[in-house]
């Protein structure tokens, strides 16, 4: 009889508490599989962000516009490809109130730089040719019910609209997502819209400026170059490329993405003590047997491979079943859920066949550790005592 | 009825055993519970900002208090609402406040977070009724002192009685006291001058928000007509807990939701692990559950006996990762507030609830995972079972 016939003999062998560790095991992957989610979902735009593409804003603080004339310097700066800008605008529409979205006030040639939303040229041309059109990504308009031609009033708290021309604009693209990094639930508007409607005083300024660099690898070199140049003007700079930039926002939510990773080490933990629990009790019950296996002539590493093996299997059809799980309860239940809501968050919620890879390995090697102490003494126990044991 | 001795020995006897199963289960109580205190500790924090008679005017469309602009001269129209009480000089009591967040050098690790800055009048520190000074004093209005929330202390640079640094360039300010606020955000603040503020973060003339307390928490209404009712305004008039409310939302429920989904999913784990636990001791006590038969116990007694065991070994483990989880109490944890942009600090908030809920949940686990092994147990037959 061939080890891995026997490895399955085994598992049929308590079909009950086999079953239930198996459960066990895939809730555990399961949990892995949705918590490493939440993790690579929400460090996704600091992976994507291409090392090419800086971010300019206000030295001290984001919610301090930079004036426009900043653009044009900008733009002439050695290494610098091309130059767009935007301002956050912070719309929210008053018929769905307790819907938050991000909105951008954006440049003509912002699409250029942030090539990664993917949109008809059609629309996008429709979009670029209507002052008050609008461009939104498709999980807000799936879930707000806006379809291309809608006519939508905004009300903003940064930028109040005069009481007889409130903020209207006409939806005229709906655009996808080329990368994962992308949050889909974004609302584009024209700058230039915009700044055309505010009192003096206010025109003319923008949030931030973004650029692409002629050469990747000089990026900290010209963001550094760009700072300098408006060192003693009246607005100092703050100069990144985008991929540090994403990670100083990530670095403020440190603590939480630790937590989460440590807890789905916990359950691994879990997991473990009840494999090994199982696997242990399975060997105590099996002495007698494996001293028979011995006497007949069987070596110990045999055994010890027979058991570790018996483990291993059963980590692995209670891993497989929890991915199983995983994929229809992560990708169509919760991962829905969270993008419709937290999509700025977690803009991307899919698992990755590295993290399936990683769970799967992960409960085979750990069922083949937790394995060890039981396989050892089954065969640390002198033959004849074994077969003196009552089962 | 089998005496409680009798589930006890039993645990003790098969210790090992019994050990995994009570750990894995202490171990799903201490998570569980952890993200209670935790979302506890963020509501606390953030609700205890607001009072029930105290009200917030923010404009219309905003979501909080750093996405509203409202003209300077709004503040004495609100103020001039009815149902605000008088200070003592006979004056409203109320004042308009600017938030603004600026890049400040973290020290633990040298980066840059975000910090919320408050231009604040004296008014602000009548309005705030837990508000006292832990270290220092008051600032004097119209100058370059500023106070800060004891949660800051320390953590930027800076921040600390005595020291100085440059709001903005130019602008340097000095620091004269700490504040503690009941736990509230504000102690993760830094309070500026409203016209210094205004001025070093190119403001002038603006605001964030308005604050008034009001005669008593029943005047709100009053005091929300009179302003909604004026089509010139524009404003939003919030309760101030009510806002706060609405602020803590995102955050907690977000702790709150992941903190349920894991708990559920490791319970289900741990109480499979009990009921391995418990019905491979059943299986080896066939012949003992037989004799207990023999002896006239009924099949009820022995099916609450295995029931209690399982409970038992549950409880135990529940206490154990409850008890270790209430040690969380003395950490903090700084997160980005996503409502307002910045960097501040939640405690874990041990409860007599989160702690009973815990022990609760760990009981149920030991409940569903005994019932089928001790259904099992109840149904072996005296005579059969002595043969083996």
């Amino acid at each position: 009889m061939s080890l891995s016939k026997l490895a399955v003999r085994g598992l049929l062998r308590n079909r009950f508490r086999n079953i239930a560790t198996m459960i066990a095991v895939s809730v555990a992957v399961l949990t892995f599989v949705l918590l490493r989610t939440v993790i690579t979902s929400w460090t996704t735009a600091a992976d994507y962000a291409p090392k090419d593409r800086l971010v300019t804003h206000h030295k001290v603080t984001f919610v301090m516009p930079l004036p426009l004339r900043y653009v044009e310097l900008v733009r002439q700066s050695d290494g610098i490809r091309l130059a767009t800008y935007a301002s956050y605008f912070g719309g929210q529409d008053p018929k769905h109130d307790r819907e938050t979205f991000v909105s951008w006030a954006v440049a003509e040639n912002y699409l250029e730089i942030f090539d990664e939303f993917s949109v008809s040229a059609q629309q996008k041309q429709e979009f670029l040719a209507d002052k008050t059109g609008a461009m939104v990504g498709d999980v807000l308009a799936n879930k707000l019910g806006w379809k291309v031609g809608e006519r939508i009033t905004l009300e903003s708290g940064i930028f109040p609209s005069a009481p007889d021309s409130p903020w209207t604009f006409t939806v005229r693209a709906i655009y996808t997502a080329s990368s994962s990094s992308v949050d889909r639930s974004t609302f584009l508007l024209h700058w230039s819209y915009l700044n055309d409607a505010l009192p003096q005083a206010r025109q003319n300024q923008v949030g931030w400026i973004a650029t692409r660099t002629t050469d990747p690898k000089r990026s900290g070199q010209i963001a550094a170059a760009l700072d300098q140049k408006f060192a003693s003007d009246e607005v100092q700079t703050q100069t990144q490329d985008e991929k540090s930039f994403q990670a100083s926002v990530l670095a403020a939510s440190s603590t939480v993405l630790r937590a989460i990773a440590t807890i789905s080490l916990i359950i691994l933990l879990i997991m473990s003590l009840v494999l090994g629990n199982t696997i242990g009790m399975s060997v105590a019950e099996r002495l007698r047997e494996f001293g028979v296996l011995r006497a007949l002539g069987f070596e110990s590493r045999y055994l010890v491979t027979l058991i570790i093996a018996e483990s291993s299997l059963m980590a692995l059809v209670g891993g497989l079943l929890g991915l199983a799980l995983s994929y229809p309860l992560i990708e169509r239940g919760i991962g829905v859920a969270i993008e419709q809501n937290m999509g700025t968050l977690l803009p991307h919620f899919k698992i990755s066949p590295q993290i399936a890879a990683m769970a799967l390995i992960g409960v085979i090697v750990i069922g083949g550790l937790v394995a060890i102490l039981p396989a050892y003494q089954a065969t640390s126990l002198r033959v004849s005592e074994a077969l003196r044991k009552v089962s | 009825m089998i005496p409680i001795q009798y589930s006890l020995r039993n645990l003790i006897r098969r210790r090992a055993n019994t050990l995994a199963t009570a750990f894995g289960i202490a171990l799903v109580v201490f998570v569980s519970s952890a993200a209670g205190m935790l979302a506890a500790g963020i509501r606390h924090t953030l609700m205890a900002s607001g009072e029930q008679d105290s009200a917030i005017v923010l404009r219309k469309g905003s979501d909080g208090e750093l996405s509203s602009v409202l003209e300077e001269e709004l503040a004495a129209q609100v103020l001039s609402a009815p149902g605000i009480a008088s200070s003592p000089n006979g004056r409203p009591l109320g004042t308009d406040e600017l938030l603004v967040v600026a890049g400040m050098k973290r020290i633990a690790d040298g980066n840059i977070a975000t910090v919320s800055i408050r231009g604040i009048t004296d008014t602000s520190f009548a309005l705030r009724s837990g508000l006292s000074f832990i270290e220092g004093r008051a600032p004097r209005p119209n100058t370059s002192e500023i106070v800060i929330g004891k949660q800051m202390r320390g953590r930027f640079q800076g921040l600390e009685v005595g020291q100085s640094f440059e709001l903005t360039r130019n602008r340097p300010v000095q620091v004269v006291g700490v504040f503690a606020c009941n736990g509230s955000s504000y102690e993760s603040e830094v309070w500026a001058d409203a016209n210094l503020t205004r001025n070093a973060f190119g403001r002038a003339g603006l605001s964030s928000s308005i604050r008034v307390r009001l005669k008593s928490a029943n005047a709100f209404d009053e005091f929300r007509t009179a302003l909604v009712k004026d089509r010139r305004f524009a404003m939003e008039v919030y309760r101030e807990r009510t806002f706060f409310e609405k602020q803590s939302e995102g955050t907690a429920t977000f702790i709150v939701a992941i903190g349920t989904l894991i708990s559920i999913f490791f319970s289900i784990a741990a109480m499979l692990g009990a009921m391995i636990t418990m019905n491979a001791s059943i299986a080896r006590r066939r012949r003992e559950m037989g004799t207990l038969r023999a002896l006239g116990f009924s099949r009820t007694s022995i099916l609450f006996a295995i029931i209690l065991e399982s409970c038992l070994l549950a409880v135990a483990g529940g206490i154990v990762g409850a008890a270790v989880s209430t040690a969380l109490g003395f950490v903090k944890v700084s997160m980005m507030n996503y409502a307002s942009f910045s960097e501040m600090v939640f405690e874990f908030r041990p409860s007599a609830q989160t702690i009973l809920s815990a022990v609760f949940t760990a009981l149920l686990m030991g409940l569903f995972g005994g019932l089928l092994p001790a259904l099992r147990a109840a149904r072996i037959p005296a005579a059969s079972a002595l043969r083996d």
